[in-house]
């Protein structure tokens, strides 16, 4: 049997047999998924966002008025809030902090002030009598061009008709009711739920002055089957996971291999550098295939994801595997000592984890930040995986796949030279 | 019958920045010989014997294996495929079986024997199944022989092969070597054990600070540097020390009581022993040989602790 192979195979053996190596390799990967999974895929009423609503406006007996009522049951209406009821008579900020819960979180309040519904009546009216002044106005002036029969005192009745209306509305008050937003300058979050409150706030208000929306808003996916959030995490984290047990793993195992004299063992016989890296570079693929296989599996059981890997998928997971594994190569043959070799590829892998629109979009991330993530493979390896997986965007596979293509052969030829297979 | 030479080392150097670590060492191995190595930690054994399996460069003199030269790439892959090592603190797969790390050092050969024939020679048949993580020292120890000889090589290094092992598993080791002794394997042996090298080699090469102080077979350097034979009387006490003292010299009391009388030769040995007769003592008697240790303690001038440390 080739060399390569009879390494592959011992590698791959002595590691399907580690549970410490199962665990960190295929079942952590696995638990992440299924948390990430249970996070974002939503459903089953949970994930509210708790909303402090503190209606002011009210009758003479104290109770809600009917449309600030509406308002608040609107609200409800969309299902993203719990809505907890601040007492009127309350300081509004304060009765929120001491009613957070046991958890804590973020403090959101909605204030409705006080004529919420005598100011929307009266404006809503002034609304609508112009509206209606607007109108006849309109059809006035279209009578005068189009029917040239009209005489004078019909144009009378009309220009003193809306010159009443439009003293009427004169005389109604120009209010504008008003809800107040509080919440903390550190939230993050505070700004889509205050977008989410003002568009109740613009549907409500159309829906009282019987506006309807000309406007329709439909929803359409990018991709030509429907996938959920569990789908988009998915070649986030195996592109990560493969990284880790390229950098991590390999470079652990070779170190400890290295500090036990069993590289040294193997230098003795005629194997060759090239072929102790080619066998451990394949046996690093086939985990990385089995991780992108028990993950789909995993997720599809628990989360129904409908991202089923290509040919394409396979290529790309094979091009990333050779090339953590040359980076692995790189960190095992400069570190000799396990402790340090870790220690050196998690310095490498967190931070390139994070910051390579892994697990956060890069637009979110500073300008500088995203510079940044261009010049980390990961971007390219999990850009690649996700166009692969996902999108079935082939332009966008063959850019990145060429990326990391010409890393890997760079990783693997600088792993080669310096791992020391000779002693000084 | 002219000798086979195996290995020829001539005028071998490695130096490390400041430190010599062997110093024009020159010696040759024959075929079906065990040669042993014989000197503390640090004298350079375990540098010579890494050049000889080309892992490790030299940086002056010359070093063949079978003819070939330790230096050229092409003559490195004809040395790899002709021998087999044991090397310090041999260690393995630990998740894999006595078997698969048999067969993964057999895997990188073309011409190799059959492991289960390889498991049988080193007693190792119960174990076959067995992880190495789960084997004693002594057991690993005799994979890491079988490891060396899956290629059938005609040279087997075998460097520190018991060091750190219990009494019995050092005796386990020593039949192993007894054995290829008799499949007429030409074996390098390192150790810093006296007894050992004693026992087990044809020939030694006592090395201290990367020079080789001394070499030959055990009972050469024995009559050359051993000294006199040792006629001991056990717990023989003060007055006898005396007498033997006054009558042939060379005569010591240990601190155990025992007398201790140094003879150069048999007759005066004889001499001893009728006065002893004369004297109708009632104790015990043993005449001691020299040994290793002694032509050791000779050449070097100390003792070398269970550790490997010179003392």
């Amino acid at each position: 049997m080739m060399r390569p192979l009879v390494i592959f195979l011992a590698v791959t053996r002595n590691w399907l047999r580690s549970r410490s190596g199962l665990f960190f390799s295929i079942m952590f990967p696995v638990l992440l998924l299924i948390v990430f999974g249970a996070i974002f895929s939503g459903g089953g009423g949970g994930g509210q966002t708790t909303l402090f609503v503190q209606n002011l406006d009210r009758s003479l007996n104290g109770t809600p008025t009917n449309a600030s009522s509406a308002f608040v049951q609107a609200l409800n209406s969309t299902k993203t809030f719990a809505i907890k009821d601040v007492p009127a008579d309350a300081d509004a900020k304060v009765w929120a902090r001491n009613n957070l819960g046991p958890l804590g979180g973020n403090i959101r309040i909605v204030m409705i002030s006080n004529g919420f519904e005598r100011d929307l009546i009266n404006g809503t009216l002034k609304v609508k009598v112009g509206i209606s002044y607007n109108l006849l106005n309109t059809t006035y002036q279209h009578l005068l061009l189009q029917v040239p029969g009209l005489n004078d005192t019909q144009k009378m009745i009309y220009e003193q008709g809306l010159a009443q209306l439009q003293s009427y509305n004169g005389t109604l008050p120009d209010s504008r009711t008003s809800l107040t937003w509080a919440s903390d300058a550190s939230d993050q979050s505070a700004q889509v739920i205050k977008n989410i409150v003002a568009s109740v706030a613009n549907a409500f208000n159309y829906r009282v002055i019987g506006a309807k929306s000309v406007i329709e808003f439909n929803e359409e996916s990018v991709t030509s089957t429907s996938y959920g959030a569990v789908d988009y995490y998915l070649p986030g984290i195996i592109s990560a996971f493969i990284m880790t047990n390229g950098l991590i793993a390999l470079t652990s195992v070779t170190s400890e291999f290295k500090r036990r004299g069993i590289i040294k063992r193997l230098s003795i016989t005629p194997l060759t550098k090239l072929d102790w890296i080619i066998g451990n570079v394949l046996s690093q693929t086939l985990l990385s295939l089995m991780l992108t296989a028990i993950m789909i599996i995993v997720g599809y059981i628990i989360f129904r994801v409908q991202a089923i890997p290509d040919a394409l998928t396979i290529i790309m997971i094979f091009i990333g595997s050779v090339m953590f594994s040359g980076l692995g190569m790189i960190l095992g043959g400069l570190v000799k000592d396990v402790e340090a070799a870790v220690a050196l590829g998690n310095a490498i892998a967190y931070p390139m984890m994070f910051l390579s629109g892994t697990y956060f979009p890069l637009e979110i991330m500073p300008s500088y930040l995203q510079s940044i993530s261009r010049v980390l493979p990961l971007t390219y390896f999990s850009d690649g995986l996700r166009y692969a997986l996902i999108y079935r965007y082939t332009e966008g596979v063959f850019t990145n796949m060429a990326v990391i293509t010409v890393l890997a052969v760079a990783f693997i030829l600088i792993g080669a030279v310096v791992t020391r297979w000779k002693e000084k | 019958m002219a000798k086979v030479v195996v290995v020829e080392v001539n005028g071998l150097v490695k130096q490390y920045e400041d430190l010599k670590a062997v110093d024009g060492v020159s010696f040759e191995l024959h075929d079906g010989e065990v040669f042993a190595f014989l000197g503390p930690n640090g004298a350079g054994k375990t540098t010579t014997v890494e050049i000889l399996e080309c892992i490790r460069t030299l940086t002056g003199g010359t070093a063949r294996v079978f003819g070939y030269d330790v230096t050229k790439r092409e003559d490195v892959k004809e040395i790899k495929k002709r021998i087999g090592v044991l090397p310090q603190d041999f260690s393995a797969l630990d998740k894999l079986t006595v078997k698969e790390n048999i067969d993964l050092i057999g895997g990188m050969y073309e011409k190799k024997l059959d492991t289960s024939e390889v498991i049988k020679m080193l007693d190792l048949e119960e174990k076959t199944k067995t992880r190495f993580e789960n084997l004693s020292g002594g057991l690993k120890q005799r994979v890491g022989v079988a490891a060396a000889l899956v290629n059938d090589p005609q040279l087997v290094f075998l460097d520190e092969p018991t060091t750190g092992l219990d009494p019995k598993a050092r005796r386990d080791v020593w039949q192993v070597i007894e054995n290829l002794r008799k499949l007429d394997k030409t074996v390098f042996l390192t150790t810093h054990y006296m007894e050992e090298a004693q026992v087990l080699a044809d020939r030694i090469a006592v090395i201290n600070k990367g020079k080789i102080a001394a070499i030959g077979s055990p009972q050469e350097l024995i009559s050359q540097y051993g000294g006199l034979k040792t006629l001991i009387i056990r717990r023989g006490g003060k007055k006898l020390a005396e007498t033997l003292q006054q009558k042939y010299g060379n005569t010591d009391l240990s601190h155990d009581g025992d007398v201790l009388m140094k003879a150069d030769d048999v007759s005066e040995m004889w001499q001893a022993l009728s006065t002893l007769t004369s004297l109708k003592l009632d104790k015990e008697i043993e005449i001691q040989a020299p040994t290793i240790e002694d032509v050791f303690l000779k050449i070097v001038g100390g003792r070398i602790t269970e550790e490997g440390e010179l003392k």
